[in-house]
């Protein structure tokens, strides 16, 4: 009887402190939702309200016009997709020639790949772009088709663990038919490899969606993306941010990667959970 | 090579025909592994090795990126490093800023793992609601932080309000290193889903066995699980270390000025090291210093991954991955 009352006592312990938890991080999000949902006079008064009188809804429809919101989506959409659709082939492509096939040399060019893995990308982001503008490369999409077909260390990595662990009967059969590495690579190992390409894509598409640094260096005010667009975009004629304007573009600008999140959760777990390092 | 049996038996048939061709063979898988690694080599050539060495070159004349008048300066600009204030304050700052949020993350988010790594209800629920904030993107982050520490309209100041005191400007100094702490804290379920993956790793029969043997859940933890999970510790404060040396945008986004602008109106308590590049780069044209400090972060950077694999050799990095594969790479 006493170890029930005590096992009770701890799972009641436990529930209010992820109650808590939960409380404390989803109350930014929380807040954020409240304050696009207020009235412009709201956001002046003090004492601060919790909860707008009545919700404004179409402060969402206003945050859709104030800048071109679906435009500049579009333009991130484009780019996100390019880069992940690009970058997820690419790694895979590249991991299986770590996973599958030797030469001199191989040790020496994982070693590598491991290393850059560590390395900050903004190190070679700022020459990069300085390079690319020389080249002429400055607001158009050239930089990323180009990042995306050599690939991410991290993502190669990712595929290269989960390569290793498919079994070599499949392509030794395929092999002895006089089946080239190539098609093996479309054939078999990509089919196998959904999950771990959900993650790849997930995770590519949501960076870039989100990426700030780059289309900031890289692209205009007119081709460029939300994220960048978002920072400045809800401003009044002083240059003070729109609250409530603000709020609401933001809520819609996390809602894909939030929902992209939801709908794909089990392969991000699966994700760092295969890769054995992350 | 480990064929199995099956593959084995259907192998000798080709045998007689190899001597020969052994050459042909090795050349021709040679190329088959450069048909797929490649692009790889050639984007790190390109895009890594070629950037490096550009702003090395930068880094070694006064160049502003675009007058014709520039001089070589030998190693001037390396010497400025230590010898410019703001540099080493901004270091300071960078280090400051790394001790308040790597440790606690790091130990946030194993906690956070441990309390959900049991079967309860909701389990699922919390995991999720715990880990949504790591994959809001870092700018709506900033801007949300942004909004909650508002003088006129965030929740910061309902509270304080709702207190009896006067509102506080969060975004000026030097309460803005704090909002930009707690901003960093916010995404710790990126650590603990790592954690959380680390401890499916610990061998349940362990656990068992030590609490047959009497020894208490907290003993167990010490002695056993945190030593298990002692190498993707390791590996998140490694990469915590070098993530915080990078932080610079959410000190732009968190900047009362937006815009290309905003690199100069960054309060002093989130003048990090990077955004200090970021202003010598784009708010003063001092390219050629400002690629030298890249290169000191590149430089250090690569210090602390060389250690790593000296200890990376000692089972670091590749823990919970099969250890047959370790030869391989």
């Amino acid at each position: 009887m006493s170890v029930d009352i005590a096992r009770r006592a701890r799972l009641t312990g436990l529930y209010l402190t992820l109650i808590t938890l939960a409380v404390i991080f989803s109350g930014p999000l929380g807040w954020l939702i409240l304050t696009s949902l207020k009235a412009p006079d709201e956001l002046s008064v003090f004492p601060i309200q919790l909860f707008p009188e009545t919700p404004q809804w179409h402060n969402y429809l206003d945050a859709l016009t104030f800048i071109d919101f679906l435009g500049y989506a579009r333009n991130s959409l484009i780019l996100a997709t390019i880069s992940s659709v690009l970058t997820t082939v690419s790694s895979a492509w590249m991991a299986y020639g770590f996973a599958r096939l030797s030469a001199p040399g191989k040790k020496f060019w994982f070693g590598l790949l491991i290393s850059t893995m560590m390395m900050p990308s903004i190190i070679t982001l700022i020459p990069t772009y300085l390079m690319f503008a020389k080249l002429g490369f400055v607001d158009t999409y050239i930089p990323w088709i180009l990042w995306g077909l050599c690939g991410a260390a991290f993502m190669v990595f990712l595929f290269r663990q989960f390569f290793a662990g498919i079994p070599k009967e499949l392509e030794e059969a395929a092999i002895l038919d006089g089946c080239g590495h190539v098609r093996i690579f479309w054939k078999i190992f990509m089919p196998q490899s959904g999950p771990i390409l959900a993650a790849c894509m997930v995770l590519t598409f949501t960076a870039s969606w989100g990426d700030f640094v780059a289309p900031s260096l890289l692209l205009s005010d007119d081709t460029t993306t939300l994220a960048v667009r978002m920072t400045a975009g809800y401003v009044n004629e002083q240059g003070f941010p729109i609250q409530n304007l603000l709020a609401a573009g933001s809520t819609m600008f996390i809602l894909p990667v939030l929902l992209m999140f939801l709908f794909f959760q089990r392969f991000f777990v699966q994700g760092f959970s295969t890769s054995g390092l992350k | 090579m480990t064929a199995t049996l099956a593959a084995s038996r259907e192998t000798p048939p080709a045998v007689p025909a190899r001597p020969r061709r052994r050459r042909g063979r090795a050349g021709q898988r040679t190329r088959t592994f450069y048909l797929f690694v490649g692009p790889w080599i050639a984007g790190f050539v390109l895009l890594t090795l070629f950037p490096l060495g550009y702003a090395f070159w930068m880094s070694l004349t006064n160049t502003d990126g675009l007058s014709p008048n520039w001089s070589y300066v030998g190693f001037d600009n390396y010497v400025r490093v230590f010898q410019d204030q703001q540099t080493i304050a901004s270091l300071g700052r960078t280090g400051v800023f790394m001790l308040a949020t790597v440790p606690t993350g790091v130990a946030a988010g194993l906690v956070m793992a441990v309390l959900l790594n049991r079967d309860f209800r909701g389990r699922a629920l919390f995991r999720a609601l715990f880990y949504l904030p790591a994959v809001v993107p870092g700018v709506a982050a900033a801007l949300t932080f942004k909004i909650i520490f508002d003088k006129n309209a965030g929740a910061a100041n309902a509270v304080v309000g709702a207190a009896g005191g006067e509102p506080i400007s969060w975004l000026a100094d030097p309460y803005t290193r704090f909002v930009l702490i707690l901003m960093i804290l916010w995404g710790v379920g990126g650590s603990m889903i790592i954690s959380l993956a680390a401890l499916q790793d610990v061998p349940r029969e362990l656990l068992e066995a030590a609490k047959v043997d009497g020894a208490s859940p907290a003993y167990a933890f010490f002695k056993i699980t945190l030593p298990i999970l002692s190498p993707i510790i390791f590996f998140q404060v490694v990469t915590g270390v070098i993530g915080s040396l990078q932080v610079f945008v959410p000190s732009l986004l968190l900047a009362p000025v937006n815009g290309p602008a905003a690199v100069t109106a960054v309060p002093e308590g989130n003048y990090l090291f990077m955004v200090h590049v970021y202003a010598e780069y784009f708010a003063k044209s001092h390219f050629g210093y400002a690629s030298a400090l890249l290169w000191v972060l590149f430089l250090f950077v690569l210090l602390i991954t060389g250690i790593v694999f000296k200890i990376g050799s000692r089972a670091v990095f590749y823990g919970g991955v099969d250890p047959t594969e370790r030869k391989e790479g």
